[in-house]
């Protein structure tokens, strides 16, 4: 179908000739666009739903009271979180620990040991389990004097806000990009019909339907669409594989994308083929319209 | 006598302008019945071309009645047009072929249009060009081609859907004599098998050689003629 004989030279038109081109950038881009909305989907996904959550314990010093009073209420805390459902793991982080984490606030000079330093206690929630976190912070003000617990809801529910405009704003690009290369079909394909215009009313005379002049229209564009669509696409995703493995050499997490999932491929790898269809609607659609008007 | 229920082209009280100039015909009236051959004569710039395009649908009259095939243009409706310029063939006075396209795809294309069958269009193009003489040029552009040559490109592709209807506009213009008898003949080939034909022509050798009768036009009026005798033929108008 994609090779057959054209009755339109199409092929010749500046307008059409650029089309792949313009076509493939905006794959490219789409397909970049698309990927980190993805990432950051999953992203948003992990973070909502609490699954790389920790949550903290926090234990004030009381007035002049011994280390070994201190330690009891760490203890108890620890014990208090163990005994809730979901909850893992809880470790009290050594004072050294906190005051090596409080350095860099603190500076070097001041003098760490002499201050009193809060008791913090780590707690891991079991991946994918719902915790009454409410429960044992209720609990643990309730039982022990001086204790609070921070889940950083606050925190995490705007890092998830943040991560959802991330991906509005992604998602407006793509369809941005889809608009835009809308446009250009647009404007291509009616350049095409003005360069033409006599071949169409001589088709149209010697009994062709719209739908037969569209036909050509379509084919070159899905044609032209999938050329540049695929050329793209390889671009794009080659970008991804680059960055990817650039990052993991430089061990950074510029693009975590170990977060990518096997479903995202394929739907990355659909990017071309949903950008010739809409080529391909596109011409067809501003063909026909014109084509109504026309007595 | 004209049934007027049959009748494949006929024309009332039609006036016909381009936009908003003057009208380049005005009351026309006649009949042309099934399988009737008519030579469309005139003096330059009389309105011939402008008849046609009446005939094949290119324009709508600005008044009166013109029916094609026993249907009202003005009542016809874009979805129906492809149908009935099927059965239409028409040779464009400036031929209007394909430019990048072979002799061979230029005369297939009515019956492509249509949706026939390649093997069978194969068939019937190659036939039809091996008649016209233009065997040689069947993979030629129609840019490579004589003025006598692409008028028969023209012609073929007119004739190849064997049409209802055949409109010409002066089919003859740049062919020698010889050329144009044979394809005259062919012309008369398809009226004999009911084919109702029109040819608009300045050829006086033509005209009196074969005896049809003659639509005259003169200043947007029309006038039939019995061999170029000048007299009203009042059955068929
Ligand atoms: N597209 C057009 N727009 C405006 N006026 C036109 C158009 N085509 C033809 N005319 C005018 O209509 C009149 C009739 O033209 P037409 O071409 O029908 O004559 P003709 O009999 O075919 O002439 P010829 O023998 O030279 O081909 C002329 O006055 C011409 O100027
Ligand atoms: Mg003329």
């Amino acid at each position: 179908m994609l090779l057959q004989r054209s009755d339109l030279p199409l092929s010749d038109d500046p307008a059409v000739r650029i089309l792949p081109w313009i076509v493939g950038l905006m794959v490219y881009l789409a397909t970049l666009t698309l990927a980190v909305a993805l990432l950051v989907s999953t992203l948003t996904a992990n973070w909502s739903a609490g699954l790389t959550g920790t949550v903290t314990i926090h234990i004030a010093v009381i007035n002049d009271e011994s280390e070994a009073v201190m330690n009891r209420r760490v203890e108890e805390a620890i014990r208090l979180s163990l005994k809730t459902p979901g909850i893992d793991a809880a470790r009290a982080i050594p004072s050294d620990e906190v005051a090596a984490l409080l350095a860099p606030w603190l500076g070097d000079e001041a003098p760490i040991a002499d201050l009193p330093l809060p008791r913090i206690v780590d707690v891991t929630l079991t991946p994918d389990s719902t915790v009454d976190v409410a429960g044992l912070s209720a609990r643990l003000k309730a039982e022990i004097p001086g204790a609070g617990l921070d889940d950083h809801q606050l925190w995490r529910d705007k890092l998830v806000d943040f991560l959802l405009a991330i991906q509005v704003v992604a998602v407006l690009m793509v369809v941005l990009i889809g608009a835009t290369t809308v446009t250009v079909v647009i404007f291509a394909t009616r350049s095409g019909l003005a360069v033409h215009n006599e071949v169409i009313d001589v088709l149209h005379l010697i009994g062709a339907r719209d739908e037969y002049v569209a036909h050509q229209f379509q084919a070159n564009a899905l044609k032209l669409g999938l050329k540049g669509g695929f050329a793209g696409s390889i671009g794009g995703l080659l970008t991804l594989i680059v960055i990817r493995y650039t990052a993991s050499e430089l061990d950074i997490e510029l693009f975590p994308t170990h977060l990518f999932q096997i479903w995202h491929w394929p739907v990355l790898a659909s990017v071309p083929i949903i950008a010739a269809s809409i080529v391909r609607f596109s011409a067809r659609h501003t063909v026909l319209r014109a084509l109504r008007r026309m007595p | 006598m004209t049934n007027v229920e049959n009748s494949v082209v006929r024309f009332e009280n039609v006036g016909m302008r381009y936009g908003a100039g003057p009208e380049v015909l005005r009351d026309v009236t006649f009949t042309l019945p099934p399988a009737s051959f008519h030579f469309l004569t005139g003096p330059s710039g009389a309105g011939k071309s402008s008849l046609l395009r009446l005939m094949y649908l290119a324009n709508r009259p600005s008044r009166g009645v013109v029916s094609i095939f026993g249907k009202d243009v003005t009542q016809i409706s874009r979805r129906a047009l492809p149908a009935l310029r099927r059965n239409i063939g028409v040779v464009f006075q400036d031929f209007r072929l394909l430019e990048h396209q072979s002799v061979f795809d230029n005369v297939a294309l009515p019956l492509r249009v249509a949706g026939g069958n390649e093997e069978q269009i194969r068939k019937h193009v190659s036939e039809l060009l091996r008649w016209v003489g233009l065997e040689k040029s069947i993979e030629n552009l129609p840019s490579t081609l004589s003025g006598g040559e692409k008028q028969r490109v023209a012609i073929a592709r007119a004739v190849i859907g064997r049409p209802r209807l055949l409109l010409a506009d002066e089919p003859t213009g740049n062919v020698d004599d010889a050329i144009a008898m044979r394809l005259l003949y062919l012309f008369e080939e398809l009226n004999r098998m009911g084919t109702s034909v029109v040819i608009a022509t300045h050829n006086e050798t033509l005209i009196s050689r074969f005896e049809h009768r003659q639509l005259h036009l003169d200043q947007g009026g029309i006038e039939y003629r019995q061999n170029g005798a000048g007299s009203r033929d009042a059955a068929s108008a």
